[in-house]
């Protein structure tokens, strides 16, 4: 198990090398620069911008100023300057780090504990009416953008005479200490992001819940503990879904990277404080430095989250050794 | 309860007592523009577009830091917010000596900055020489304050003869030179290490106020102090208790108690919050309108308000008088006022602007009451037949039988014709343009760009016909950059830019009504009669208007939805120095 971690892990060094020399050169072949913001402003002339510039160091071939990125990173974990913001990435990343991650993970908790149950009835009630309501609920999930959801429910909830049309708190409560008037608050808010960005994964999870228990239902050793005399019920829980619950375990560590990238949209419509919003704009603004931090760290979690999960499955599926 | 009323009544007794005996006030009363005295209190919820980058408004140009630094800064003068005129802010009062080249400001006594240090004429001193002529500030105006005289580059001095007396000293005059005074002024004694009095590089200045700065640090001696950050999401505001402004019936502004900036992005996020009641005003666009007036008037708790815009960015559409293809074309005077007659102003103030907006200057605002020159009787009316009957007169005429013009030299006359593709109101503009250019015979190809690249692309040449919006400013010498042909921004006809940046401009290139507009813009900068000045500028407007280097399409109006317990509203938006009526607002 040791040597196979350390291979993999070997492996990802490269790969991650490639994705940022991809990340860099996808970020300069977009039009426009960082300093256009400043053309149009009165006060700023032609001089002006180009020794900003320079400040930033865009006066520089293009290979050194990646060279000087990846530098950073491997010398002293610096992941470079917001040109925006004036201060470090890893500051500006880091502020959003907190809702991001509640956000995900509240949204992914939820929808998991739906998917999961659904998906199982699903295939006990194979072809049934349950069935077949279950599953069109989940296509029509699966194919109406998670944004769309959001903002028919802003509409419903503003044509109901409701306040909470996105973000994550009453104005009053942002910033103010936890409290459980916060705490109900925060819930009163979170319940359109749970539902919109939530439904999308509801029915990719339930669906393949649903193919993998009627694969093993069909299994010899599921006749086996039929035949053996053991109730339905133990059946299905001791031995059918626990071995068909496995390709799920990949399935979450895949889900890691859409923490950055997974709900850009939808964030920004729902106006969240994550860190999908940042990314599109220092896309747009040519903020290099947070634009290609963010890309390498979305590409990172893939393969952190490809290797915890097969580390996971290793550990839950006594069939799968990689030594 | 009634512990907090009388906190506030004791508050408000010790402030008459003291505080505006301290701070030597100035009264201001808009009984024209609705005002009325109020009392102090409430909370108003104002929609941000986005976080800050930054606190220090000299770091970036945005429109966030920019917002906020109204409310929180003061200059040494401001906009009266009915007429435009400069008056008196941290400046009480001024001298400019005969020649108009010496400006002493005797400042404002009393005023302390939000913790407590007095305000005095070093700080004035520093933020001038420290940080706005600073080459290096971001969004610094170092070029503002380096005349060129007899050919040589002179700096503007500033002194501080004593505390409450700043000394400005110009090589030459220059009319406009008040008016820009709306600088924000910033604290020494928070800021001295950033700069190269205190020691660092002149390029450390941006990285001073970062917004996870403690927010004690950020003082200004603006009507509201910084109270609470929450990234991406809130900046919340109290009531500078201190402030300078007091109204008619000796009431000290500003009158909300606390104001939150709501980080809401994008129009639609904003309207939802507006609608549920989240955020007492939001400035809307024309195309918004009639949703939001058919909900007052089917009774919501809100109305919506509509006024006259100076401040704003008309749209116009140009032709590239370099183009490769079609230069001779482009650049003929007749060419473009047969084009003129092919552009539907009210169309476009009908149907893209549901009638918020009227015909514009060439190109001051209508509602300046100083420059603007009724330039209507010289622009061309829609008129597809006269359009067409011109191009014909000038031999542009289809002779393939292809449907398309041919100019003389036979090439099709098509071309690309490119606009802001985030903006619906400019996509509906581009459209009716192409629709109607498409009936005289002329092909106009849509090409949509982002509009974080659409002037750079004016910039670079890289378009035939396109569709820009510039912002008008109260005197035209803020301008000069753009109309002046030759200068930095006069991007239609960039052949008459100088060779090296800075250097002379290619007056060859020049057709003689550029020359003229270049010579009014050269004496306008420095001739101090006003009556002179407007009349210079209101030949500059005609020769516009006869000549259309760009043809002017519109001049959208100022439309805000205001909350029916919000009172005092004037529009505002927000990114003007100078011009903040913020602090008359209250909560009913």
């Amino acid at each position: 198990m040791f040597s196979y971690l350390v291979r993999r892990v070997a492996i990802m060094l490269p790969t991650l090398v490639l994705v940022s020399v991809v990340c860099f050169v996808v970020i300069q072949a977009a039009p426009g620069s960082f300093t256009d913001r400043y053309l149009e402003d009165p006060r700023m002339g032609p001089e002006a911008v180009a020794r900003i510039n320079a400040q930033l160091g865009l006066d520089r071939p293009l290979y050194e100023q990646y060279l000087r990125w990846v530098g950073g990173i491997v010398t002293r974990l610096d992941f470079g300057y917001s040109f925006f913001a004036n201060r470090p990435v890893s500051t500006v990343i880091g502020e959003r780090l907190f809702w991001t991650i509640v956000v995900a993970g509240v949204t992914m908790f939820f929808s998991w504990l739906v998917a999961v149950p659904l998906g199982i009835v699903t295939a006990l009630r194979r072809n049934g009416f349950t069935d077949a309501v279950a599953s069109f609920i989940g296509y029509v999930g699966l194919a109406v953008p998670d944004f769309l959801i959001a903002l028919l429910l802003i509409a419903l909830v503003l044509q109901a005479g409701g306040t909470q049309v996105g973000g994550l708190f009453s104005p009053r409560y942002i910033g103010a200490p936890w409290s459980w008037a916060k705490l109900l608050d925060f819930l009163n808010h979170m319940w359109i992001p749970i539902l919109a960005i939530g439904t999308t994964g509801v029915a990719s999870v339930m669906r393949q819940m649903r193919a993998n228990l009627l694969d093993v239902l069909n299994a010899d050793y599921v006749r086996t503990a039929r035949s053996k005399g053991l109730t339905e019920r133990r059946v299905i829980n001791r031995h059918a879904v626990r071995t068909a619950i496995n390709p799920l375990v990949s399935m979450l560590g895949l889900s890691l990277p859409e923490l950055i990238n997974g709900t850009i949209i939808a964030s920004i419509v729902l106006n969240l404080p994550t860190i999908g919003p940042l990314l599109y704009d220092s896309l747009l603004a040519k903020d290099q430095y947070v634009a290609m931090s963010l890309l390498l760290l979305a590409s990172l979690l893939l393969m952190v989250g490809n290797l915890l999960a097969d580390v996971a499955l290793a550990w839950v599926d006594p069939r799968i050794r990689y030594d | 309860m009634p512990r907090n009323r009388l906190t506030t009544l004791v508050t408000a007794l010790v402030l008459a007592a003291w505080g505006t005996a301290l701070a030597q006030p100035k009264v201001v009363d808009y009984p024209n523009l609705g005002m009325t005295p109020a009392t102090v209190g409430g909370t108003l919820t104002f929609p941000l577009a986005d976080s800050p980058p930054t606190f220090l408004y000299y770091a970036q140009i945005d429109n966030n830091t920019q917002t906020l630094t109204g409310v929180v800064f003061d200059s040494l003068v401001e906009f009266n917010l009915e007429t435009y005129a400069i008056e008196p802010a941290l400046a009480a009062s001024w001298d400019v000596s005969a020649d108009g080249t010496v400006y002493t400001f005797h400042l404002r006594q009393g005023v302390t900055w939000h913790d407590g240090t007095p305000f005095t004429a070093a700080d004035v001193v520093f933020t001038y020489t420290q940080i706005i002529t600073n080459p290096e500030a971001r969004a610094g105006d170092a070029a503002q304050f380096m005349f060129t005289v007899d050919g040589e580059q002179r700096p503007v001095t500033f002194e501080a003869p004593d505390d409450a007396t700043v000394v400005m000293t110009l090589p030459a005059p220059s009319a406009a030179f008040l008016l820009q005074q709306r600088f924000p002024i910033f604290p020494k004694h928070k800021l001295l290490p950033f700069t190269v009095e205190g020691g660092a590089q002149q390029a450390d200045i941006n990285n001073a106020w970062p917004t996870d700065t403690p927010l004690a640090e950020v003082v200004g001696t603006g009507p509201f102090m910084y109270d609470s950050y929450v990234a991406g999401q809130k900046v919340g505001l109290v009531r500078n208790p201190n402030y300078w402004k007091v109204d008619s019936a000796g009431t000290s502004l500003p009158y909300a108690e606390r104001l939150d900036y709501l980080v809401v992005r994008g129009n639609e996020a904003q309207a939802a919050q507006f609608l549920a009641g989240n955020l007492a005003v939001l400035n809307i666009s024309g195309a918004q309108f009639p949703d939001f007036k058919d909900r007052e008037v089917a009774g919501a708790d809100f109305r919506v308000v509509t006024s006259p815009a100076l401040f704003g960015s008309p749209p116009h559409v140009a032709f590239n008088f370099d183009d490769p293809a079609f230069s001779e074309v482009f650049g003929d005077v007749a060419f473009r006022r047969a084009m003129e007659r092919a552009v539907d102003r009210e169309r476009v103030i009908d149907d893209v602007y549901n009638g918020l907006a009227e015909i514009p200057g060439t190109p001051t605002a209508p509602a300046d009451g100083t420059f603007y020159e009724d330039t209507k009787p010289l622009m061309l009316p829609f008129d597809l037949a006269a359009a067409a009957a011109a191009l014909d007169e000038l031999g542009i005429k289809d002779t393939d039988g292809n449907g398309v013009r041919n100019v003389p030299s036979g090439r099709d006359l098509e071309f690309s014709l490119t606009y802001n593709a985030d903006s619906s109101t400019f996509t509906d503009i581009a459209t009716i343009l192409q629709n109607d250019f498409g009936k005289i015979g002329v092909k106009a190809n849509l090409v949509g760009v982002q509009g974080s690249a659409l002037l750079s692309t004016g910039l670079a040449g890289d378009y035939q016909a396109i569709i820009i919006a510039l912002g008008n400013q109260p005197d035209p010498e803020l301008r000069k950059p753009i109309w002046q042909p030759g200068g930095s921004l006069y991007y239609w006809h960039r052949s008459t830019q100088p060779a090296t940046p800075g250097g002379e401009p290619n007056f060859a290139a020049m057709a003689d009504w550029e020359k003229r507009i270049y010579d009014i813009f050269d004496q306008g900068t420095t001739l101090v009669d006003r009556t002179a000045r407007v009349a210079l500028y209101k030949e500059w407007q005609r020769l516009n208007a006869e000549n259309v280097p760009v043809i002017m399409i519109a001049k959208p109006a100022n439309i805000a939805a205001v909350h029916e317990n919000v009172g005092n509203f004037v529009y505002n938006l927000g990114v003007i120095p100078g011009y903040n009526p913020v602090p008359h607002y209250y909560v009913k």
